[in-house]
């Protein structure tokens, strides 16, 4: 089977009720293909690189499916671009099964990088702070 | 009064990465110049395999508006 990540971006003067409703709707195109969705989720507002159509932030969205009919998945990704829905998409294909995500936060991914960029530090601090803890102790008694 | 040589290092090698997502454009701007320019590998450092991944994540994260094409740093 293959699996797929879609990620699309809606203009972010769009209201937050009309963000779910073309949701719906692309979670509905998706599905017509045969397509199984796994996730589908709002990743959050975010500044562009660029400038797309006049637009300076947008609202990033995502969603993995499992890869149904191949010409109606064709069909889908230029049903998406025709449509007024989203101003910039992207389909990419998966190496393997993607994990159910409930929510994707920055914070979360900026934090995660920054531990794998020092992954010696954050030992060298706990032992600090151990010690440090046992001084404190020492001190209260 | 001897040149220090900075050890050249592969970044993914040295933390274990396999995979590179480009979605994760904290990491990939290590790999751009103040332009927004991708870096060529001898300044890098990193290893082939792993050059040929970052590359193609940072134009993925182009296309979708993540990362400039180019960084005048007017903004």
């Amino acid at each position: 089977m293959r699996y797929y990540e879609l990620i699309y971006i809606v203009s972010s003067n769009v209201e937050r009720k009309k963000n779910d409703q073309t949701m719906k709707e692309v979670g509905e195109k998706i599905q017509e293909t045969g397509s199984k969705i796994i996730n589908h989720i709002v990743w959050g507002k975010k500044k562009l690189a660029y400038p797309i159509k006049n637009n300076t932030y947008g609202t990033y969205i995502l969603a993995h499916y499992e890869g149904g009919d191949n010409d109606k998945l064709r069909e889908f990704d230029s049903w998406l671009k025709l449509s007024d829905l989203a101003i910039r998409h992207m389909i990419v294909k998966l190496d393997g099964k993607p994990d159910i995500v409930e929510s994707l936060e920055e914070d979360k991914s900026e934090n995660d990088t920054v531990e794998k960029g020092e992954d010696k530090s954050p030992d060298e601090k706990n032992l600090k702070k151990e010690k440090n803890k046992d001084e404190e102790n020492k001190e209260a008694e | 009064m001897a040149f220090q040589t900075r050890r050249k290092y592969c970044f993914f090698k040295e933390n274990n990465i396999t995979a590179v997502d480009y979605k994760d454009v904290k990491l990939l701007k290590r790999f751009t110049n103040d332009n927004g320019k991708i870096m060529p590998r001898r300044v890098t450092g990193t290893s082939a395999k792993m050059h040929r991944k970052v590359v193609s994540a940072i134009k993925r994260a182009r296309t979708i508006g993540l990362m400039p094409f180019v960084d005048s740093g007017s903004e």
